[in-house]
């Protein structure tokens, strides 16, 4: 169940500009709201998932600059003036990112909510480092939880990613 | 959902120290913590002030004898930052061991020790090398140890009107080992242990040891040091395995929902020993020939 919270009562709101996969918004926000409700409400990309609200479970992942954030715990405001990308902005057009072409391959999902959050905090790891050893992808991908336990399949998927990237 | 508070974006220390006044005004720097709390209610904020703007405060800088970190540095830039891996590789491997990759992004180590939390990484390896932090109010500027620093659980030395604004760390003295040890339960340390060794002549010549998470705030052992220096390592670790008393009165362990104090003291005396053997394969042992 996800509605729309209540409409936030605020003292204050901020102006902000910001880039969200490639695409322009600028207007006011309330200082109090995080950047998932923006995200979902008034953006209207709703692959970031709300789940545990406490920065542990991972669902709600998305890129700021080139860094992972829990966007449950993030204020909006702060995201004024950067680059904010999240799993919408994966694909280019049809093309899908070869993360998430090698998670479906390999099956990287069962019930998929914590797939959008997975995905981009691999995304995050790529940019990092772009060839990362199994180790080095487990201790990153570790704040993601994926409770039907795909983990395998992830870190499969992620290391196929790799090396697709690598192919000449 | 948050509760609606006011924001203030100050640009200078002297302007952020002006506007702590009340106790429902708190300083917003990384946030990682604090929005959690706000958002279960566990703390009430009218006024948020958020130090990030203040350049000075995100800086990181080598001084010839010290690594000066600011306090709205992040855990994630710390953890990376070459400046920190040549001068106080302890620190940037606990600092990577915090939380999960997005904590560490948003969190800072001013905000990670203010916070206080006595389950955190960093204060436990800034004891082992003697850091200092400064603290500045509408008229004050002040430096204090980490040991002053630290008071209790969820609890520091500042006061109200104060804020963190650097630590300073001075680099292990040549010839010394170190090890950084914890286990970990749900992204925070059960226990974790930070020692730095340097053996001469087949005996320890120089010794501290911290631990964290077993009581309300990180500690130094310094009679435990003191006890086995001058000692081979083997006797060391005998004295350490023997020390269990002396651990419990010094750390004042609780029971928590990461383990019993009696199951924390257990580990911290596996961790120290362990530690003792780490730091002198680290770099503790002197090179001969």
């Amino acid at each position: 169940m996800d509605e729309k919270p209540e409409e936030l009562k605020t003292l204050q709101s901020i102006e902000i500009s910001l880039t969200v996969n490639e695409k322009t918004w600028s207007g006011e926000v309330p200082v109090e709201e995080v950047l998932l409700d923006f995200l979902r409400y008034r953006v209207g990309l709703t692959g970031t998932k709300r789940s545990c609200e406490s920065q542990v479970c991972g669902a709600c992942t998305v890129l700021v600059g080139n860094q992972p954030i829990s966007s449950c715990s993030y204020l909006a405001f702060e995201a004024n003036n950067r680059l904010v990308t999240t799993v919408e902005g994966l694909a280019v057009g049809e093309q899908l990112d070869p993360l998430q072409s090698a998670f479906i391959r390999n099956v990287g999902t069962q019930c998929g909510y914590c797939t959008p959050g997975q995905l981009m905090a691999a995304k995050g790891l790529l940019l990092h480092n772009p060839t990362p050893t199994y180790e080095q992808i487990a201790e990153w991908m570790k704040g993601n939880i994926c409770r039907c336990g795909c983990y395998p399949a992830i870190a499969q998927s992620i290391l196929e990613a790799v090396e697709e990237r690598q192919k000449p | 959902m948050l509760k609606p508070f006011r924001l203030l974006e100050p640009d200078t220390v002297a302007e952020a120290a002006a506007e702590l006044v009340g106790e429902e005004t708190k300083i917003y720097a990384g946030g990682a913590e604090l929005l959690l709390l706000l958002r279960h209610g566990l703390l009430d904020a009218a006024t948020l002030v958020n130090i990030k703007r203040i350049a000075s405060l995100n800086e990181v800088s080598w001084d010839g004898s010290n690594l000066r970190i600011g306090s709205t540095v992040t855990h994630h830039r710390l953890e990376t930052h070459p400046l920190v891996r040549e001068h106080l590789p302890m620190l940037a491997q606990a600092e990577s061991h915090i939380g999960n990759i997005r904590v560490r992004t948003q969190g800072t180590l001013g905000g990670n020790l203010c916070f206080a939390d006595p389950h955190a990484d960093p204060a436990t390896a800034l004891l082992v090398h003697e850091a200092t932090v400064t603290v500045a109010g509408k008229e004050t500027n002040r430096q204090l140890g980490m040991k002053e620093f630290l008071v209790g659980m969820y609890e520091t030395a500042l006061q109200p009107d104060e804020l963190l604004t650097q630590v300073q760390v001075p680099p292990l003295p040549a010839g010394w080992g170190h090890a950084y040890l914890r286990i970990e339960r749900f992204y925070r340390p059960t226990v974790n242990v930070a020692a730095a060794v340097r053996l001469s002549d087949g005996k320890l010549d120089g010794v501290r040891l911290a631990v964290g998470c077993v009581g309300p705030k990180a500690q130094r052992l310094q009679e435990l040091e003191a006890k086995i220096s001058g000692l081979p390592l083997e006797e060391a670790e005998r004295v350490v395995t023997e020390s269990k008393p002396y651990i419990t009165d010094e750390l004042h362990p609780v029971d928590d929902l990461l383990g019993s104090a009696d199951y924390k003291i257990h580990v911290t005396s596996v961790l120290l020993k362990k530690a003792l053997g780490q730091s002198l394969r680290n770099g503790g042992e002197a090179k001969h020939g």
